[in-house]
């Protein structure tokens, strides 16, 4: 008895993010973004995931090294002819349509970072240190483009690959100690922007009509859902653009206006189960590689869900970042949806092993064929 | 059992079940801070959407909900037969409102400097504007073509807190001819504000300031509506949830006739220019119904000026002027009415049996009352005549002897009958009420404790040139046509109205009221009738002012006096006001009029052609003039 592919997949990882697209697309049309275009990306995404499942996820164990090279290329050609837009160097254009090579790192990152630890047998401190120096250039480069958001997302990957991968506690606490010591030091990285937005986030109220405006606004946004929110199309913060960045960074607080406290719980229980769904993936992964790759994923929409809805509430500081599978963007969409597949992919792949059916009835047939 | 399958399942082992998920510490430590996380975006999640929500769902709707006031036309001012004396044109004006500005300052000079641009004025004066404006709108530069609002609008986005804002602003027509009838309206001063804010009027409205647009005010002032508009970040409109749609005021139909308004100011002006003078008036009234026709006040100025935002200079300009344009001297022009009065001065000694219709009186060059000569016109002896050839020949010296019979107090008990000295109430503010003097007026008003004192004294003199319409007698132009309309009408003083009739927004005519009567002249027919006689023996004499109406060929069927008012002094050698009063036709009259000429020196050659010149026209045009038009348009 032969289990299909059907039967093998993970089903309800697919449907809560089938949801999410359409829930993240309806918001997209009430934030009088580019709704049709933005499906043309689900459908690419859907094209991606697809493929990714389909690929065999172990066939890219021998080509993270050139995966890794290829990321750093892309990353040096944005910052050599990439497009300047809204004050950082963040796109390359290919064939006319706009690319984000740092939305696509990630999940490069992902894959090159599990194949990495992977290979690690016992977590020495000369892996640990190797791991760090296989992510500083990635993660300077991004920093520098500027992305904050992404750098963040960078960061909580390798910690978190760190950690589902075995990391000491002790190699972890070294890491919190630099990160403690590099803190008071954040200031003088920081740009302007970036660090007036840290200022802002601390103090909100100081400049309601300038640069705690968007804070100010996405706050107001959520708050006047209430409930049961203003109904689909019927916010007024976020159709009538108060809301900056509506479709994009502060989509949630467009979302959250429209469906309330009850139509946002729903909307984090739903990325609850999708990432509970994903570290699953990871345990039952048939090998190292396949569930690092799973927990590496997992670490990645989870740290963009808490990032973008923190800083649309005012928990976190604002750090350019899209919230997965509901904000406008072509290279989150496809990327994230490509990450699914590629757990999925993880998933088919699992042993299944020959077992007695429980069934007095299958045992008397196993026997009856012996 | 590894034999490889296709597609997804070639690494699969075949025939099994998925073995149980093997769930490690730290798998189980990322669930739970997965739970943890999502715990505490939810709890602050439901501290924003319940706890602060009603503050925040305020903000929201402040945000974007604004109440926009929707501006009512005012009405629009006919003449009886319809013609639009006015009009509401609609100005864009770039419009600013000093909140809405960024507050970022970089941010806000460049916008004020791009607004400079606009609006061509220095970006420092522009700055010191909206201080002064703040928190109202700011009006900025002139008002813009239909082309520069397509224009400006493409840039509103970039502006905040700019806006194009539409107004309706009065535009006179003919304001040279009509300027004194209409007047004009103006920003609230404080003294109007004080007065007007409880009826619920805004400090940057604009009410109506002299003529019948102040006087009408609160028939042609609309009612207000208000429109609660969703704006989107830009300010722009979005959608309007409710309103309230705007009263436009009431349309007045005045009983002034257009044509022969313009005939009265042009025959005004051209009598005016023909004697080298430069300031005069003239009240035409319907001496049945009290119905002004045609008030004149010369010389007009642009009030137009004032609805667009007057200059300091311009303003200075017409303050200063020596002839005083903005003075409107058919209303509030005192003047003392000379010979014009006469008809008083004979009423009253007809009326108090001191003389009658027949009565010979002597009209010698001069006559000595208490030590002082008081002269007639004329340099000789005109003989013995009765009350109506006195009144024809204006003599000076029969009217004060009959003035010293009927002694001042009666005597000015006469002229209040006739509506000396009281101000009319017509529909604009400024009317004033002239004056008639007696022995108490005097006494209370001349400045001295000791009543007894000279100055004090009222004197035989004061009574004889009081007779003759000097003394300290005053009168206005629009006193002498109510005046000359009560002889005319047989002694009845009328009210004069300016108001023909009244539409309100909805269509409803609601006629003015009937005429009103302020009095009767304590006369008997017969003594009236002597004097209109009088009157009209003066404009029928040969080698007289008879001239002007065989000279226009008007004929002279009516009544007429004129008179040429000393002032300033006397002597012999005073300046002068000409005057001219007319009715006509003499058995039924339908028009009386004022003519008064500042400065004149020869009643008779200078008031009374422009007089004529008015009747010409109103008989030519008698049919047009009095036609009671079907309902006038819209």
């Amino acid at each position: 008895m032969r289990p299909t592919a059907w039967q093998r997949l993970d089903h309800l990882q697919p449907l809560i993010a089938g949801m999410l697209v359409v829930l993240g697309l309806m918001t997209v049309y009430s934030a009088h973004a580019d709704w049709v275009r933005q499906l043309v990306w689900v459908a690419l995404g859907a094209a991606a995931y697809t493929a990714a499942a389909t690929f065999d996820y172990r066939r890219l164990f021998p080509l993270a090294p050139w995966l890794y090279l290829a990321m750093l290329a892309l990353l040096v050609a944005v910052r050599l002819v990439g497009r300047t837009a809204l004050g950082a160097q963040r796109w390359l254009s290919i064939g006319g349509f706009p690319l984000q090579p740092s939305e696509l790192s990630k999940l490069m990152l992902v894959v090159v970072l599990a194949a990495y630890l992977s290979r690690l047998a016992s977590p020495s401190w000369r892996g640990f240190i190797g791991a760090l120096v296989l992510v500083a250039p990635v993660a300077a480069l991004i920093l520098t483009q500027p992305d904050l958001g992404t750098t963040i997302v960078v960061m909580a990957v390798l910690v978190g690959l760190l950690f589902l991968g075995g990391a000491r506690i002790v190699q972890l606490g070294s890491l919190a100690t630099c990160a403690a010591v590099v803190t008071p030091l954040l200031p003088h990285l920081l740009h302007g922007y970036q660090r007036r937005r840290l200022e802002i986030f601390l103090n909100p109220g100081s400049d309601p009509l300038g640069a705690g405006y968007n804070l100010l606004q996405a706050r107001i946004a959520v708050g006047a859902g209430g409930l049961f929110g203003q109904g689909w199309l019927h916010g007024l913060q976020g159709t009538l653009g108060f809301v900056p960045e509506r479709a994009t960074d502060f989509v949630f607080a467009v979302f959250a206006e429209q469906f309330g406290l009850l139509g946002s719980l729903l909307l984090l229980a739903m990325f609850g189960i999708l990432l509970i769904r994903l570290l699953r993936s990871a345990a039952v992964a048939p090998d190292r590689f396949g569930a690092l790759v799973a927990g590496g994923v997992f670490v990645m929409i989870f740290a963009q869900v808490v990032e973008n809805v923190g800083m649309n509430i005012g928990l976190l500081p604002i750090a350019g970042i899209s919230l997965p599978l509901i904000s406008y963007g072509g290279s989150a969409t496809v990327t994230t949806l490509a990450a699914l597949g590629l757990v999925q992919s993880v998933i088919l792949r699992r042993p299944l092993l020959v077992q007695p059916r429980p069934l007095l009835s299958g045992n008397i047939t196993l026997r009856a064929q012996a | 059992m590894s034999e490889p399958l296709w597609g997804f399942g070639r690494l699969v082992q075949l025939g099994g079940t998925a073995p149980r998920p093997r769930w490690s510490a730290r798998m189980v430590a990322a669930a739970g801070v997965v739970v943890l996380m999502i715990g505490v975006l939810a709890l602050k999640l439901a501290q924003l959407q319940v706890y602060d929500s009603t503050t925040l769902a305020a903000l929201a709707r402040s945000n974007t909900v604004h109440r926009t006031v929707l501006e009512a036309d005012r009405g629009i001012i006919y003449d009886r037969h319809g013609v639009a004396l006015v009009q509401n044109t609609p100005v864009w004006n770039l419009q600013v409102v000093p909140a809405d500005l960024p507050t970022d300052a970089r941010l806000r000079a460049a916008e004020l400097a791009a607004l400079a641009t606009l609006a061509g004025q220095p970006e420092d004066r522009l700055e010191a504007a909206l201080a002064v404006a703040d928190p109202l709108p700011l009006r900025l530069g002139a008002d813009l073509s239909e082309a520069q609002v397509l224009a400006f609008n493409e840039r509103l986005p970039s502006l905040p807190g700019a806006s194009i804002a539409l107004h309706a602003v009065r535009t006179y027509l003919e304001p040279l001819t009509f300027g004194h009838v209409i007047g004009y309206v103006g920003p609230l001063d404080d003294a109007d504000l004080q007065r007007l804010q409880p009826l619920g009027y805004q400090p940057d409205e604009l009410v109506g300031k002299v003529g019948v647009e102040a006087g009408l005010e609160s028939m042609l002032r609309g009612t207000d509506g208000w429109a609660d508009v969703v704006v989107d970040a830009r300010g722009q409109i979005v959608k309007t949830i409710a309103m309230q749609p705007p009263v436009a005021g009431h349309a007045v139909y005045l009983t002034i006739d257009a044509s022969l308004q313009r005939a009265t100011a042009h025959a005004l002006a051209a009598g005016l220019s023909r004697d080298g003078k430069t300031a005069g008036a003239s009240v035409v009234v319907d001496p049945q119904s009290g119905d002004v026709l045609a008030l004149v006040s010369l010389p007009g100025y642009d009030t137009n000026l004032f609805t667009h935002g007057i200059s300091q200079a311009a303003y200075n300009r017409l303050l200063t002027n020596p002839d005083r344009p903005l003075l409107n001297r058919a209303i509030a022009g005192q003047y003392a009415p000379g010979s014009t009065f006469k008809m008083v001065t004979a009423i009253a000694g007809l009326q108090e049996g001191k003389i009658t219709p027949q009565t010979m009186l002597g009209c010698p060059s001069y006559l000595s009352y208490g030590g002082w000569v008081y002269h007639n016109w004329a340099g000789y002896d005109l003989g013995y005549m009765n009350v109506a050839k006195a009144l024809a020949v204006s003599c000076d010296t029969f009217f004060y002897q009959v003035a010293a019979m009927v002694g001042d107090v009666t005597l000015a008990r006469y002229a209040r009958a006739f509506g000396f000295g009281q101000a009319k109430n017509l529909e604009m503010p400024g009317v004033q009420p002239g004056l008639v003097p007696d022995r108490i007026w005097k006494q209370l008003t001349c400045g001295v404790s000791d009543l007894n004192a000279d100055s004090c004294r009222w004197t035989l003199g004061d009574t004889i040139t009081f007779g003759i319409g000097q003394s300290a007698l005053l009168t206005t132009p629009l006193n002498q046509a109510v005046y000359v309309a009560a002889l005319a009408n047989g002694g009845v003083v009328l009210e004069p109205t300016l108001v023909h009739l009244v539409r309100d927004a909805s269509g409803r005519v609601t006629p003015a009221q009937q005429r009103r009567v302020l009095g009767t002249v304590p006369a008997s027919a017969d003594n009236l009738q002597a004097v209109r006689e009088g009157m009209r023996e003066e404009i029928n004499r040969p080698y007289n002012m008879n001239y002007w109406f065989r000279a226009a060929g008007v004929p002279a069927d009516g009544g007429g006096k004129t008179g040429t008012a000393q002032w300033g002094g006397s002597g012999l050698n005073t300046p002068t006001h000409a005057w001219f009063v007319f009715f006509a036709p003499f058995a039924q009259p339908d028009i009386a009029m004022s003519v008064f000429v500042e400065g004149g020196e020869l009643s008779e050659v200078e008031a009374a052609p422009i007089g004529v010149d008015i009747m010409q026209f109103n008989l030519n045009n008698h049919g047009a003039i009095r036609a009671t038009s079907p309902l006038p348009p819209a």
